[in-house]
């Protein structure tokens, strides 16, 4: 397919989601606007209605660990999520075909970098906490 | 195993140089001057056995094998003719006396001094028995980079100055030649290029000299052959030295040890003509029938130029580089002249200048190893304190100015000969060059008489005037005069001025037969371009 | 379903890769060790993974059937490009020897200090080395845009790290952000090109794009987006080769980068472009699609190159003739010698793609020889970088002297050096491809460079040494010194086997 040959038409239910998209969010903000009941005061403006008050400056630093921590999370979080798709395709394969064994072993050295990835950053004492 | 006879003429000056590097450092002048002898009397003895002294044939002929580049046919090719075998016999002899007579001079770094100096060996040699194109490149740069060492760490004051310009301009001239080259190879290539069934086609590359010589002569056409004599002449011009190219030579003499300067002026400047006589005349016959005139006139003007400005040097190195200038320009002159007995002379010029000039250089170097000082104000009278070396400066002087009788004369007459009878009416080798030509180059012959016979005066006769030694000289003390190791250096040189004055006639001889090889197109180009020009009108 | 034995081939072709990637996993866990014995192994068992994956590329190429199974464009460049890179790999690796945590090391010998793993990064850097390197000869395997690029990124992002942790100076830090943005740049122009390549021809795999180009040069003339994204790909890849339009951060990081990192900097990211560019010139072919009766390129990208080159060497050596610092300098030259490789690249199959085969792997050993000098020597354990450092290096080193004037020449193409011959062969492929122009243009910006090398030739070897490089000493772990010596016998030496070692 040549992009200089693309059929603009095809386009067209994109741009009427887009429409749409736009169009529901103004007419609902429009609409709390007009028809949604008021009440004003004090503790209306508070950021915690829950009665909390708040103290000190919301810009709080925090521990850089928080975001190591996080780093390594999602990194692991995501690696399993690859196991999932690999995992529906394995079970479709005929046993012990080429192809099994072949993914199969990728699979394994998939969690073989996983695991290295792992034991790397518990040697770092990424989980350490002191 | 027959490539090893011609590569042990390189082999051996490079074993005495890997030699030196591990040896001490009192034995390196005495390993030195066992290869260096070595290769001179290998040189001999190859002279002795060559067979093609008279015809002009090619002899040594061997191709190492495995070296190179196959696919693109370079090739360790080695070859002589009588003139490159001359040539080779000039450069073996010169580098043992440079060796010989650096005994004393040299105290400083000497492994490295004496290593350069095979290693320089080595590359003028190769440079004159190489038959493949790359081959000869390759050793015609390599001979920058042991002379820019010996410039710069061995000269005197300005020597980083010499140096680099010395390297740069030699390095950029011989790339652009390099390009010339490499377009006849290309068009060598292209035209013998190899269809195959498939439809496909690959490129038949050689850098044989003498298919490359012949296919070009043959078959490039007029601006082409334009285009290739404008890059041949910028690679060996730098080196000879032509006129405006000349700037970097007076530098890089005065700076450089005198061994440097023998073997600048003996050799290296040899390597300039010598591609003239191997390349350009050969090759592009038809531009250089019509460039004739052109590159004459450069050379006459180099000729006056140079010897004018040595008139007024003060400088005695100086002055005997600027009369290189001079003198090679004779030697050009005679090549152009497209006549044998103008060829005859260049080479038999190219002999002798490495003689005589190279003898000069090492009496300056002499006097500048007892006085430190080059400078003719200071020196004066110098044959009341030194009589044997007042005797061999102005025998060697003599020489240069060319006095009958000994060698300069010959080659310089034949070189003029040739010229002034180079007119396009001669009967069996018409030129382009004629009387005038001549006569204007005969006026530099005067002036170098007056110059060199103005500096032989001041410096050898008068009264005696000594620089004050401000250090006396390193290591043993010189005798007042020559001592027997120098004498010793310069009796083969002054013998051989001798013979050759006398009886230059071997050499003429040898180079006869390659000669008329070389010009055998000439006769007819030169005809059939007068005839187009008197029809041009 | 994927056709698995296809999918086995291939796997057959990466074997060296993913042993290095296992080696780059064990390394990483050896420099995590508290003992130090196993943590000085590092380098060791990092050259023991890439003889054995030089190993592996020569009895994996070895058979000719598993190479008939194989769809790539150029499956020629692999097996000298992957031999090339992992024998200079082991070379860089030898210069790296020692660099890394040198400070920590000396404190936890002394006693002054424990050892705690999060302040070493040895592991890291060689692992990252490693992983460069496979990027590097993943290049030469791609048969697809998305492996093209995922392999580019797999040279460069390790090497961004690896300039940052290449010493502890700021200067080592801003190198690598300014290398990290400008490569980002860099990479989101080739893709941006890699896009319009699969817009115009609709498909990424290489082999098929090569036919969907043929088919529209004998239409009616290549897509004009094919073009364009071309010359952007194009343009994109050539800030990992230095080349013009994206050199100018070479000076700053390869300054900043510690010596034999940015000796890596010079060759491996520099293989991979070049690799690169001539894989996506593939597909257009050389062959003169869209440019009725004439060889060569299409038009359009024939001139981008033709324009790249001579800035490259142009700008290169220009700026090298200003430079007073030998790694800036050696930085221009790196920008000049893209250049020169250039000539090869537009010259096209057969010869010209040998020819820059046989010239990275020339330039390859004479930089590596250039920097190993500089890795080598050292001030009170900081770099040397001016140039004025070398002055007179030959009085207390006179062997990295000697090395150090050998590179230079061999830099320059004198003869008979190994670089000569590289030139030369860049030059041939130049003039059989009827560029003579660019063939005279190299040659005259070879007599400039004349003008500079002889600086790093003279400075060591005829320089008396100044009080500012009497303090220069070498540094404390020899191996850079070795590789220096190696580098510059290979200089000398391997000339005599032109024959063999040309693809």
């Amino acid at each position: 397919m040549h992009l200089a040959e693309v059929n603009l038409e095809l386009y067209i239910p994109i741009g009427m989601l887009v429409v749409m998209a736009v169009l529901f969010v103004t007419a609902n903000m429009v609409l709390t606007h007009l028809m949604g009941p008021r009440t004003l005061g004090a503790n209306k403006d508070v950021p915690y209605e829950s009665g909390m008050n708040p103290i000190g400056s919301a810009r709080k630093r925090f521990n850089v660990r928080f975001y190591i921590l996080a780093m390594t999370f999602l990194v692991f979080d995501v690696e399993i999520i690859f196991l999932y798709p690999w995992a529906v395709t394995f079970a479709k394969l005929e046993p012990r075909s080429p192809e099994a064994t072949l993914f199969l072993a990728r699979i394994m050295f998939f969690i073989a970098t996983s695991i290295v990835a792992y034991v790397y950053a518990w040697r770092k004492g990424v989980f350490r906490w002191d | 195993m027959t490539w090893l006879w011609p590569a042990l003429l390189l082999l051996v000056p490079l074993a005495g140089a890997v030699a030196i590097m591990f040896a001490p450092a009192r034995q390196a002048k005495w390993i030195a001057l066992l290869a260096t002898t070595i290769t001179f009397v290998h040189s001999v003895i190859v002279a002795v056995a060559f067979e093609h002294w008279h015809d002009g044939g090619f002899d040594l002929e061997a191709v190492v094998p495995s070296l190179g580049m196959e696919s693109m046919g370079i090739a360790v090719r080695f070859g002589a003719d009588s003139v490159s075998l001359l040539l080779v016999l000039l450069t073996t002899l010169l580098v043992p006396l440079c060796v010989w007579g650096s005994f004393s001079a040299i105290s400083r770094r000497v492994k490295e001094y004496y290593g350069w100096l095979l290693v320089i060996e080595a590359a003028m040699v190769g440079v004159f028995l190489a038959r493949d194109v790359i081959f000869f490149y390759v050793c015609f740069e390599f001979t920058l980079i042991p002379m820019y060492f010996l410039i710069a760490i061995w000269g005197s004051s300005n020597r980083s100055r010499a140096c680099i310009k010395f390297f740069l301009f030699t390095f950029t001239g011989s790339l652009i030649a390099l390009a010339g080259l490499l377009y006849v190879a290309w068009q060598y290539a292209e035209i013998n290029a190899v269809f195959e069934p498939g439809g496909g086609s690959h490129l038949s590359w050689t850098f044989d000299i003498a298919t490359l010589t012949s296919f070009a002569a043959g078959t490039l056409s007029a601006s082409e052959q334009r285009w290739v004599l404008v890059a041949l002449m910028a690679g060996f011009a730098v080196k000879v030295p032509l006129f405006p190219l000349h700037t970097w030579l007076p530098l890089a003499h005065t700076e450089a040890p005198a061994a440097g300067s023998v073997l600048l002026a003996g050799v290296l400047l040899k390597l300039g003509t010598y591609g003239l006589y191997r390349f350009v005349l050969p090759m592009v016959p038809v531009a250089v029938v019509e460039y004739a005139p052109v590159i004459a006139v450069i050379s006459i003007i180099g000729i006056l130029y140079a010897a004018l400005i040595c008139w007024v040097q003060d400088d005695l190195k100086r002055l005997v580089a600027y009369s290189s200038v001079s003198h090679l320009g004779f030697c050009v002159l005679g090549l152009v002249a497209l006549n044998p007995l103008g060829a005859q002379g260049a080479v038999l010029y190219m002999i002798n200048h490495g003689l005589s000039t190279g003898a000069l250089f090492f009496l300056i170097g002499m006097i500048y190893e007892r006085y430190h000082s080059r400078d003719m104000a200071e020196l004066g009278g110098l044959a009341a304190r030194m009589p044997v070396w007042g005797f061999f400066m102005v025998f060697f002087t003599l020489a240069s100015v060319g006095l009958p009788g000994l060698n300069g004369f010959v080659s310089e007459m034949l070189c003029l000969i040739g010229t002034f009878t180079a007119s396009a009416t001669a009967e069996v080798y018409p030129g382009r060059l004629g009387p005038w030509y001549a006569a204007a180059a005969g006026v530099g012959m005067i002036f170098a008489a007056m110059y060199l016979l103005m500096m032989v005066g001041k410096v050898v006769f008068g009264p005696l005037k000594e620089p004050v030694v401000r250090e006396p000289a390193q290591g043993r003390a010189l005798p007042p005069d020559l001592c027997w190791r120098e004498i010793g250096v310069l009796i083969p040189l002054a013998v051989l001025c001798l013979y050759l004055g006398f009886q230059p006639k071997p050499v003429t001889d040898a180079a006869a037969g390659s000669i008329e090889t070389m010009l055998s197109a000439y006769p007819q180009e030169v005809r059939r371009y007068v005839a187009r020009e008197s029809a041009d009108g | 379903m994927v056709d698995s034995q296809a999918m086995l081939d291939k796997v057959w072709f990466i074997l060296p890769e993913i042993w290095l990637v296992i080696g780059a996993m064990v390394v990483s866990m050896m420099g995590l060790s508290g003992t130090r014995l196993v943590r000085d192994a590092v380098p060791v068992v990092v050259c023991c993974f890439l003889a054995v994956a030089m190993a592996g590329i020569a009895w994996v190429y070895g058979d000719a059937d598993r190479l008939a199974g194989i769809d790539l464009l150029m499956p020629q460049l692999g097996p000298y490009v992957k031999m090339i890179l992992c024998a200079i790999g082991i070379v860089l690796a030898m210069l790296s020897v020692g660099l890394i945590d040198r400070p920590l090391e000396d404190s936890l010998k002394s006693g002054r200090a424990r050892f705690d793993p999060i302040r070493t990064s040895r592991g890291e850097f060689f692992a990252f080395f490693l992983l460069s390197l496979v990027g590097a000869m993943l290049v030469c395997n791609a048969n697809d845009l998305i492996w093209l690029f995922l392999a580019l990124e797999l040279t460069s992002l390790p090497t961004y790290i690896m300039v940052a942790i290449s010493r502890p100076s700021v200067k080592a830090q801003e190198a690598a952000v300014k290398y990290f943005f400008l490569g980002a740049l860099a990479a989101a122009m080739f893709l941006y090109g890699f896009a319009l390549l699969y817009g115009s021809t609709g498909t990424v795999v290489l082999t098929e794009m090569r036919d969907a180009f043929a088919e529209q040069a004998a239409g009616d003339g290549l897509n004009r987006l094919a073009i364009v994204g071309m010359i952007l790909a194009v343009l994109g890849v050539s800030f990992k080769i230095v080349a013009v339009p994206m050199h100018f951060y070479a000076a700053d990081v390869y300054e900043g980068a510690a010596s034999p990192v940015t000796a890596f900097l010079a060759f491996v990211p520099k293989t991979a472009g070049i690799v690169a560019i001539i894989l996506l010139l593939g597909t257009v072919g050389w062959s003169g699609h869209g440019a009725p009766g004439a060889g060569g390129l299409p038009q359009p990208i024939l001139v981008t190159l033709w324009m790249i080159s001579v800035l490259t060497m142009t700008l290169g050596n220009v700026g090298a003739l200003l430079q007073r610092s030998a790694k800036r300098l050696l930085a221009y030259s790196s920008i000049a010698h893209s250049g020169y490789l250039l000539i090869g690249v537009i010259a096209g199959p057969g010869m010209g793609i040998n020819a820059v085969l046989f010239y990275l792997l020339a330039y390859g050993v004479m930089n590596t020889a250039a920097f190993a000098v500089l890795s080598g020597l050292q001030r009170q354990g900081e770099e040397i970088e001016s140039l004025d450092d070398l002055a007179g290096l030959r009085h207390r080193y006179p062997v990295m002297a000697v090395v150090m004037a050998v590179a230079a020449l061999s830099l320059l193409g004198f003869p008979p050096l190994l670089g000569f011959w590289g030139k030369f062969s860049l030059l041939i492929a130049g003039i059989e491809a009827h560029r003579m122009p660019l063939v005279v243009i190299a040659l005259v910006n070879s007599a400039i460079s004349a003008w500079y090398y002889l600086r790093l030739v003279g400075l060591p070897i005829l320089a008396m040494p100044t009080p500012a490089s009497e303090s220069i000493t070498h540094r404390p772990v020899p191996w850079a010194r070795v590789a220096a010596v190696i580098a510059a016998l290979g200089l000398v030496a391997l000339p005599l086997f032109v024959n063999e070692l040309l693809p």
